[in-house]
C-alpha cells in the first residue's frame, strides 16, 4: 500500500513532460477514446515483436516451401523443379533411413520415456524428500545435449568406463559399442536418460494439481492403487499427457546435436549415416561441403520433417481430446 | 497456527498411498533415489576428471584429482581458444536474451490484455512457430544472411535467435501476463495513467519475476543453441562454445583424445548453467512446467 502512493504523485508529474498528457486526459475523459488510443498503441507494442517474427522466422519458413520446388546450388539461377526434389527424396535411402530414425526417435524414445516418466511420477508423487529429487533430475534437461554425447563417447570407447566396469564382471570380449550399427541404440538409449527428468517435472506439476481429498475419497472407497491411477490420476492429468506428447514431438524431430557429435567423434566429422536424423540430414546435405550443395533437396527434407510435426501435432490433439475436467 | 493445521492433512496424504503401498513402491523408490544419485555423481564425476590429465583418466576412471591444477582448464582456455568462444557465447546469450525478452514482453502484454479476434489470432500466429522445426528455416536464413553480409557475424547470430525465440517467449509472457490482475490497470487507469505509462510502471515491476524467468529461459537456450550456430558463423574468432567443443572433438579424431581438455571444455559449458540452476531453480523449472500445463 505505502508503495503505492508515491507512485500516484509521480505520475502526472512524469507525464507532463512527456507526451504522455494530452494521452492521460483523453483517457479520463470516456471509455471509448481508451480503447481507440490503446489500438494506437498496437503498433509500438506488438509491431518490434511481429517484425522480427516475420523477417526471421516466417519469409524463411516461406522461403523454405519456395526453394524445396527448386533445384539450387546456393547461388547461380534457381530452376523450378516441381515436386520432383520430394519424390527424389523418397527414393533415396539415406533420406528413408534418416526419417525412419527420427520416427524411432518419436516413438520408441518416446513411448519408453513416457512409460519411465510417469512411473517416476507416481514415486515421486507422495514421497520424503521430492522437491530435492524433482530439483536434480530436472538439471540435466538444461544442459546441452552435446555434453551427454561425448560423455558417451568416453563411456563406450573401447578402452572406456563401461568396458573397465566389465572386465571384472568377467566379459572380456565385449561388443564393439561405437561401431556403427550400435550407434543409434546408444544414442537412443543417451536421449532417454537426457529426457526423462524434464517430462517427469511437467508430469508431476500435473499430479500436483489434484486436491488431496480425491485420494482421500479413494481410501474411504476402499480402492487400491490401480482403481486410484486409472480413476483419479489418469484422467486428472490426460491434458497435461496431450501438452507432454506435443512436445515431445516438436521437439524430437529436431534431434541433431547429440547425433552430430556421437557420429563426429568416431570418423570425418560427419556421423556415418546409419544415425542420421532428419536435421542431420538437411544440414549435411546442405553445408557438408562434399558434395554439390544441394539446397532444393535438404529443404524438401526439412518441409517434410515440418509436415511430419504438423501431421502429429494434429493427429495427438485429436485423440487426447476429452472433455476438460474441472477441479 | 497454520502449521499446527497444515501437519496432520500433509502426514495423511503421505499415509495415504502408503497403505495402499507394496514392495514395488520400495523398489520404485530405490531405483529412484538411484536415478537421482546417478545424475549427481556423474555431474561430480565430470567436474573431477577436468582436473586430471588424460593418461590417469583413462587408466582409473575413477580416482580423484590428485591436485586442484587448472592445467586443462588452461589448455582449453589458450590452446584450444574456448576463451574466444567463451566470450562469444556469454555476449551472445546475453544480447540476444535481453532484446527477445524487451520486445516480446510489450507484445505479450498488449495480446494478453486486449482482448479482439485479431489480438486472439496474432497470439496464435506467434504460437504457430512453435511447431516449426528449425532446420526448416536453416537454409533459407543463411541465404538471407549472406546477401547482407551477416554470416559469420555475431550480429546476425543475435539477429537470428531474437527472431527464433519470439514464438516461445511470447507464449510464455502471455499465459504470465493473463493470470497477473486487470484490477491493477484499471486501478491506473482511474489514476490517470496513459496504457504506455501503466505499462512501464505498473505491469512491468509487478511482472518482474514472469520476465525474469523468460530471460534466463532465453538465456540457456541460447548458450546451448548448436544447429543455427554451426551453419552461419565459419570462422575460429566467431565460434559460440558449442561450435568450438563440437570442432575441439572433431580434432581429437587426428590428434589423439585429450580427455582432461576435453573435460575441462565440458565444465565450461555446464558450469555456468549449474550457477544459474542454483539461483533460480525453482523459477525456471516452473516456467517450463506451469505453462505447459495449462
Amino acid at each position: 500500500m505505502s508503495l503505492k502512493a508515491p507512485e500516484r504523485s509521480v505520475d502526472p508529474v512524469d507525464s507532463g513532460g512527456a507526451s504522455g498528457t494530452p494521452k492521460a486526459k483523453k483517457g479520463r475523459d470516456s471509455g471509448g477514446s481508451m480503447v481507440a488510443q490503446r489500438r494506437k498503441l498496437m503498433i509500438p507494442f506488438v509491431g518490434p515483436a511481429l517484425l522480427f517474427y516475420l523477417v526471421l522466422f516466417i519469409i524463411p519458413t516461406g522461403a523454405a516451401v519456395w526453394i524445396s520446388f527448386n533445384k539450387w546450388a546456393g547461388s547461380g539461377p534457381m530452376t523450378w523443379v516441381g515436386f520432383s526434389n520430394y519424390t527424389a527424396l523418397f527414393k533415396d535411402d539415406l533420406f528413408k533411413q534418416a526419417l525412419w530414425n527420427t520416427l524411432l526417435l518419436l516413438v520408441v524414445v518416446g513411448v519408453v520415456m513416457f512409460v519411465l516418466a510417469f512411473a517416476m511420477t507416481l514415486v515421486l508423487r507422495d514421497m520424503a524428500g521430492r522437491k530435492i529429487a524433482r530439483s536434480i533430475i530436472f538439471f540435466p534437461h538444461l544442459i546441452n545435449a552435446l555434453v551427454y554425447g561425448v560423455l558417451a563417447g568416453f563411456l563406450f570407447n573401447p578402452g572406456g568406463l563401461v568396458n573397465t566396469l566389465l572386465k571384472p564382471l568377467g566379459v572380456t570380449d565385449p561388443p564393439q559399442w561405437l561401431a556403427q550399427d550400435n550407434l543409434f541404440p546408444l544414442i537412443m538409449l543417451t536421449l532417454t536418460f537426457m529426457t526423462t527428468g524434464y517430462y517427469t517435472t511437467i508430469l508431476m506439476a500435473g499430479v500436483d494439481r489434484i486436491p488431496p481429498y480425491y485420494y482421500e475419497d479413494c481410501a474411504m472407497a476402499g480402492a487400491n492403487a490401480w482403481q486410484r491411477l486409472r480413476y483419479v490420476i489418469l484422467p486428472l492429468t490426460w491434458d497435461v499427457f496431450g501438452v507432454c506428447a506435443v512436445l515431445w514431438t516438436i521437439s524430437s524431430v529436431k534431434i541433431f546435436e547429440i547425433v552430430w557429435v556421437f557420429g563426429g567423434s568416431s570418423g570425418s566429422g560427419i556421423p556415418p549415416t546409419q544415425t542420421w536424423t532428419a536435421a542431420v540430414y538437411t544440414y549435411a546435405t546442405a553445408f557438408s561441403g562434399e558434395s554439390l550443395p544441394a539446397y532444393g533437396a535438404a529443404t524438401a527434407s526439412a518441409i517434410i520433417s515440418l509436415a511430419l510435426v504438423t501431421v502429429l501435432v494434429v493427429l495427438i490433439r485429436r485423440v487426447m481430446r476429452r472433455d476438460v475436467i474441472e477441479f | 497456527m497454520s502449521l499446527s493445521v497444515r501437519v496432520p492433512t500433509r502426514l495423511k496424504r503421505r499415509r495415504t498411498p502408503l497403505s495402499g503401498g507394496s514392495v514395488w513402491r520400495t523398489i520404485g523408490i530405490v531405483l529412484l533415489w538411484l536415478f537421482v544419485a546417478f545424475n549427481v555423481a556423474g555431474l561430480i564425476w565430470v567436474i573431477f576428471q577436468a582436473f586430471r590429465d588424460t593418461r590417469s583418466i583413462l587408466s582409473s576412471p575413477f580416482g580423484l584429482p590428485e591436485s586442484w591444477s587448472f592445467e586443462n582448464f588452461t589448455t582449453a582456455w589458450q590452446v584450444s581458444d574456448f576463451a574466444t568462444a567463451t566470450f562469444n557465447s556469454v555476449s551472445v546469450a546475453l544480447i540476444s536474451s535481453v532484446l527477445t525478452v524487451a520486445l516480446a514482453a510489450p507484445a505479450a502484454y498488449y495480446l494478453s490484455r486486449h482482448e479482439s479476434r485479431l489480438n486472439r489470432n496474432l497470439t496464435l500466429f506467434f504460437i504457430l512457430g512453435l511447431g516449426v522445426p528449425v532446420q526448416v528455416i536453416l537454409i533459407p536464413l543463411f541465404v538471407m544472411l549472406n546477401e547482407v553480409n551477416l554470416t559469420n557475424s555475431l550480429i546476425g547470430l543475435n539477429l537470428v535467435y531474437i527472431g527464433v525465440s519470439m514464438p516461445f517467449t511470447v507464449f510464455l509472457l502471455t499465459g504470465f501476463f493473463r493470470s497477473l490482475p486487470i484490477e491493477l490497470e484499471e486501478a491506473a487507469a482511474l489514476d490517470g495513467a496513459s496504457p504506455a505509462g501503466t505499462f512501464v510502471r505498473i505491469m512491468l515491476p509487478v511482472a518482474k519475476g514472469g520476465i525474469l524467468t523468460a530471460f534466463v529461459l532465453q538465456l540457456i537456450s541460447h548458450w546451448n543453441e548448436t544447429l543455427l550456430a554451426l551453419t552461419l558463423l565459419q570462422s575460429t574468432d566467431k565460434y559460440t562454445l558449442p561450435v568450438a567443443l563440437i570442432s575441439f572433438v572433431q580434432q581429437q579424431t587426428y590428434s589423439g583424445a585429450d580427455w582432461g581438455g576435453l573435460f575441462a571444455g565440458l565444465c565450461i559449458v555446464i558450469l555456468p548453467l549449474l550457477a544459474v540452476y542454483l539461483w533460480l531453480g525453482r523459477k525456471l523449472s516452473e516456467g517450463l512446467t506451469l505453462g505447459m500445463g495449462k
